[in-house]
């Protein structure tokens, strides 16, 4: 699986490279528009290490921040099952918070929390957060009528127990929505670096378009797409893991 | 002939008259570095009050922003004039980019460093030892900062260096001591913020320390020198005399009202209080043309550029400054 990934990246990365130099020969540009192949090898010798380092800085807090907003949208989607009104009011407040833009909502977030991690944590968890408390709404406040009526009838019907046949009957979902966000987590910790960060990726790459330097970016872009297909990859394997396990209680 | 057919062939005169004459504008585009404000006030000037349409241009004047860059544009064709900074220049310059600079639109850079004078004793460069300075890391105030620091023999151990952020919170809060900002647009709504607080504020001027960085100048590229002189001319005549006429006291009113008409976020107070820094950054010394180029601030900038390797190799700054003979 990861083989695949990693070589479908690879391609896709090779075929926009490709067309940028392209561009860059058949108009003529200087290296200054499009980096020529010997820029972009030599900075990749020179911005290769750092920026795998920043990109493993990055990962590490947004995966954090997707275990956290996992962590807090099961925690609202269970306490929002309870009753339709608290489920319609969660959701239609989860639509309305996820229609601000992030960028005008930072500066607050940076002026409470600072430039550190916690609001790069936060901006990436809130990123993710709403689309995933939506999909677990969904999941959890939908009976599964032909099972759970059989525990109502016979009066063993609890709420941990429903939680669990719910999870169970829509793990395969679940899964799909958990591993789609992951790559939220992840833009939303660059968005959160590029904007007021000291560290990781999006600070890099901040200050490689301040310096024009489209050869850092793309070296940038190379190792944020390996890391990301590295945590899809993982996320995955442990939904597959997860699924398989539960198939055979 | 009727009198109703007379007046239908005369209308189609004017009207083909008219039609001609707006034919005969050439168009070209001008991207500038950054958003509608201060530093665009001549820019804007000279594209309203009809300044280019009298040298037969139509000039579509366009605010730039952090994800524009004039110089990109001017290669891709996008635009044919444009404004960038000095080290924006020398970085394509030294990558090959065709790029010519017409004129130099601010003859001392507005990138200054405010400080409290009760909190931060300052007289001269020695004095920056020790201090917590504001610092957009990449950005060209590192570069200026660094030079200033190599300048005076401070390492960078002998400073504490802070990353700036968009908002001035670390400053107000007393955390840092040196926090950079643009003299003539920034400063002016800062330094009103503090006067209110019954705060006192000085500024660090580069250029009194003796770093001359070159900051906006009007570009183009070699092929429109060498293949359109004549649009060049005619461009950089109409934009010059609208700078000129944009700074003159006596045009103040009529400055201020284009300005608020293309920037409508800034208001009248502030623009009238950023209007005269900009002249003062702007107006060079007695005697020299607006838009004067100053090859030696030029060659100081190249050599900070080299020297903290922003560049990749030295770039022959004479072939980059343009003058009509």
């Amino acid at each position: 699986m990861l083989h695949r990934r990693i070589y479908q990246f690879l391609v896709i990365y090779a075929i926009g490279l490709c067309l940028l130099l392209a561009l860059k020969y058949g108009l003529n540009l200087s290296d200054y528009v499009i980096p020529s192949p010997a820029e972009i090898v030599q900075t990749c010798r020179t911005y290769g290490g750092p920026y795998l380092l920043a990109v493993l800085n990055t990962l590490a807090v947004a995966i954090l921040g997707h275990i956290l907003s996992i962590c807090l949208a099961t925690l609202v989607a269970v306490t929002g099952r309870l009753t339709a009104w608290i489920g319609s009011f969660i959701r239609t407040a989860a639509y309305n918070i996820q229609a601000y833009p992030i960028v005008a909502v930072a500066p607050i977030i940076f002026i409470l929390l600072g430039d550190g991690l916690q609001s790069r944590l936060l901006i990436a968890a809130m990123i993710c957060y709403f689309p995933l408390l939506l999909s677990f709404i969904g999941v959890f406040s939908e009976p599964i009528r032909e099972i759970e009526h059989f525990y109502e009838s016979t009066g063993r019907m609890t709420w941990r127990l429903q939680v669990k046949i719910r999870a169970f009957e829509n793990i395969q979902k679940l899964t799909t929505v958990i591993v789609g966000s992951a790559t939220m987590a992840m833009v939303g910790t660059i968005v959160a670096e590029f904007i007021a960060a000291t560290a990781g990726i999006g600070y890099s790459i901040r200050i490689a378009l301040y310096q024009s330097d489209l050869a850092k970016i793309l070296v940038a872009l190379f190792w944020i797409g390996v890391g990301t297909s590295f945590y899809l990859v993982s996320l995955e394997w442990v939904g597959n893991a997860l699924q398989k396990r539960l198939r055979s209680l | 002939m009727k009198p109703g057919l007379k007046s239908i062939c005369l209308a189609c005169v004017i009207f083909l008259i008219a039609c001609a004459q707006k034919e005969e504008l050439e168009e070209v585009n001008y991207r500038l570095k950054w958003l509608y404000n201060v530093s665009t006030v001549g820019d804007l000037y000279a594209e309203t009050r009809g300044y280019f349409t009298r040298r037969g241009l139509k000039v579509n004047v366009k605010p730039g922003g952090p994800e524009r860059d004039a110089l990109k544009e001017l290669e891709l064709g996008h635009a044919q004039f444009g404004v960038a900074s000095a080290d924006q220049v020398l970085r394509a310059a030294a990558k090959g980019a065709p790029v010519v600079v017409l004129a130099q639109l601010f003859q001392v850079n507005p990138l200054h460093w405010i400080y409290r004078p009760d909190q931060t004793a300052f007289s001269g460069g020695d004095d920056l030892k020790g201090k917590r300075i504001g610092v957009t890391f990449g950005g060209n105030d590192e570069a200026i900062l660094r030079a200033i620091l190599a300048r005076y023999g401070i390492a960078e151990n002998e400073v504490t260096l802070f990353s700036v952020r968009y908002d001035y919170m670390p400053f107000y809060e007393r955390r840092v001591d040196f926090w950079p900002l643009y003299l003539n647009a920034q400063a002016v709504i800062i330094g009103e913020k503090l006067e209110k607080a019954g705060e006192t504020y000085a500024f660090l001027s580069p250029d009194q320390l003796g770093v001359r960085f070159v900051a906006n100048s009007v570009v183009t590229t070699r092929e429109m020198v060498e293949k359109r002189p004549d649009t060049v001319k005619r461009f950089l005549a109409a934009l010059l005399q609208g700078w000129r006429d944009a700074l003159d006291p006596r045009n103040q009113e009529q400055a201020v009202q284009v300005l608020l008409e293309a920037d409508r976020e800034t208001p009248e107070a502030v623009v009238r209080r950023q209007l005269p820094v900009t002249r003062e950054l702007m107006l060079p010394a007695a005697g020299a043309e607006f838009g004067t180029i100053d090859p030696a601030a030029w060659k100081q900038t190249e050599e900070i550029l080299r020297s903290q390797k922003l560049i990749p190799g030295s770039v022959d700054v004479e072939s980059l400054l343009f003058t009509f003979k």
